[in-house]
């Protein structure tokens, strides 16, 4: 047996307009990525291999999931058209579905099943076409036919459409207050209803009321009361004397003092009604604010790697661009232009001033093969703000703001991968290559591709 | 801020209608008028129909303004909270302190 997940992007507009940087695969329930849920229910079901098709990008998805050896089973990601109907998925993955039953999850739909159930002996009695639908999408077998077909058999099973944040909101509560056994939830369990992952401060103080569920590394301050039927992500901070009852808190947020937080879904600083679909954004930081990840020690090693490479650039750069810029200047062959340029994936800007050297005579064309123009750069490597190498720097504008605020590949860098692969700098095949480079990249072959770039541009016939 | 006062219920009341935003940069306004209108009247109703959003410092000048208008034996009443601010007020425990109505209209009968 073997499970083929479909989702389609029109199934998660509605998501993806409150929170467009979590995929909907990874949106948590209880703590638990959807996406898990997912894959514990193929196991139960004698599922060998789980293939994850959509339409949209599956980017984070592949590196949360990664092959699936975490579950012990062998995940796999394939791309469909919008209009695909279920027969052309299943055609455009003939060799997946070939010569087995599949179990089809199609939609963004949630399975109420049970832990404890057989669903493996259940579903190779099961005759092929649909076995539940609802609104937002169904589960269907498909494949080889069962030598006995058993069709009174009870499924045990039901599916919960996740159409809207009501009905997410609806969905975590229920869970949380009587059906957290039917799952396997993350989080130290010793009593009913209360989930407490790793990391977690609690003040003596505090009050935490079943059913809770907290994720790690939590705060949670003096006199707060936590529940009852509260879910509290990982990387949250619950601060002094405040209340969240009945409210879903996702992760790498911060609740200020005194606050209370009743029959809300609090996200950064985005705070929302399920019920009524109202959401405010927090201006406010003393109230509700997002916390930014601590940086990661590969984040680190990058920046000190990279602060390195900037530095030894510097030192090598420092008495040719002394004594070659003020005769360039004279010349008028050396161009400054200040711009405001995108410099990592939160849409955050930076004022650089950059350089155009026209290469008519010896001393331009050698001040461009030294990359003189990127001198000025470095130093916003130093300052955390530049990458050495990554992707080529993108003018801020009102037209490719959403890109850049929605590209988590994007880390602009004074060189870039597409100069160090002598791939055209412009353009799509521009991006392919950084995209590459952004996910497949480490911070020591960097140093490679940037020393690559380096010698790439004394090549070019002009500085861009 | 528009402020006037209605004498409609037999008793002098005043209307501050509130608009845009009220936050760290015209929270002080929002004192220095509320002292000007106490001299005309101590039971004032905050019509907040256009207002937009409101943050910690707006909400601590809403809530000095109750405190100065107790002070004087007067009173603060809001009404037409638009549902993000009703949020706020809601987050912050704001709700409690004060009278809240859905129409200035129910608001001046309470008086």
């Amino acid at each position: 047996m073997k499970t083929l997940i479909i989702i389609r992007e029109r199934d998660y507009v509605w998501l993806r307009t409150v929170f467009p940087d979590i995929h909907p695969l990874l949106f948590p329930i209880c703590n638990k990525p959807f996406i898990e849920f997912l894959i514990d229910f193929s196991i139960l079901s004698g599922s060998e291999a789980v293939r994850i098709v959509s339409d949209g990008s599956l980017i984070d998805v592949e590196e949360y999931c990664d092959n699936g050896s975490l579950w012990g089973t062998a995940i796999s990601y394939s791309s469909i058209m919008s209009m695909d109907d279920q027969r052309a998925v299943i055609e455009k993955n003939r060799r997946f579905c070939s010569e087995e039953k599949i179990l089809i999850i199609s939609g963004l739909v949630f399975i109420q099943y049970d832990k404890l159930h057989d669903y493996k002996s259940l579903f190779a009695s099961q005759p092929n076409g649909d076995l539940l639908v609802c609104n937002g999408g169904s589960l269907s077998l498909t494949g080889n036919p069962p030598k006995l077909q058993k069709n009174s058999a009870p499924l045990s099973l039901s599916l919960i459409a996740l159409d809207s944040l009501d009905g997410y909101y609806r969905l975590c509560m229920e869970i949380l207050g009587f059906a957290s056994s039917p799952y396997v939830l993350p989080g130290y369990n010793n009593e009913a209803y209360c989930h407490i992952g790793r990391n977690v401060v609690i003040s003596k103080s505090a009050e935490i009321r079943k059913p809770v569920m907290i994720g790690n590394n939590v705060q949670i301050l003096e006199d707060s009361i936590i529940g009852p039927g509260s879910v509290i992500g990982s990387n949250v901070i619950i601060d002094r004397k405040s209340t969240v009852t009945e409210s879903i808190v996702l992760a790498n947020t911060y609740i200020g003092e005194q606050l209370e937080v009743q029959n809300k879904i609090a996200a950064g600083n985005m705070l929302i009604e399920p019920e009524g679909g109202i959401c405010i954004t927090m201006d406010d930081p003393h109230l509700l604010t997002g916390i930014k990840k601590s940086g990661s020690v590969r984040s680190l090693l990058r920046f000190l790697v990279h602060s390195f490479a900037a530095l030894l650039l510097i030192t090598l750069q420092l008495i040719p661009f002394l004594i070659l810029s003020p005769i360039l200047t004279i010349q008028g062959k050396w161009k400054k232009s200040k711009n405001i340029y995108y410099t990592g994936t939160a849409g955050e800007t930076l004022t650089l001033t950059t350089t155009t050297i026209e290469r008519r005579g010896f001393i331009s064309s050698l001040a461009a093969a030294l990359s003189l123009d990127r001198f000025t750069l470095l130093f916003s490597v130093l300052r955390g703000r530049l990458a050495v190498i990554g992707s080529s720097l993108e003018l801020a504008s009102d037209s490719n703001t959403t890109l850049h605020e929605v590209e988590s590949w994007y880390h602009a860098g004074v060189f870039s991968y597409a100069e160090a692969e002598e791939w055209p700098v412009s353009g799509g095949d521009k991006a392919i290559v950084e995209r590459y480079f952004s996910v497949h990249g480490n911070p020591f072959l960097d140093i490679t591709m940037t020393i690559k770039a380096f010698f790439n541009r004394i090549h070019e016939t002009n500085t861009p | 801020m528009i402020f006037h006062v209605d004498g409609s219920t037999g008793k002098k009341l005043g209307i501050a209608a509130l608009n845009g935003r009220l936050d760290a940069k015209n929270s002080s306004e929002l004192l220095t008028s509320f002292e000007r209108w106490q001299q005309q009247t101590n039971l004032i109703i905050l019509d907040c129909s256009k207002l937009d959003l409101i943050d910690s410092s707006g909400l601590g000048a809403v809530v000095s303004c109750l405190r100065k208008a107790i002070e004087k034996n007067g009173d603060l009443k809001l009404a037409n909270l638009s549902p993000k601010v009703a949020m706020v007020f809601e987050l912050t425990k704001a709700k409690k302190l004060f009278s809240i109505f859905t129409d200035t209209g129910s608001a001046l009968q309470s008086f």
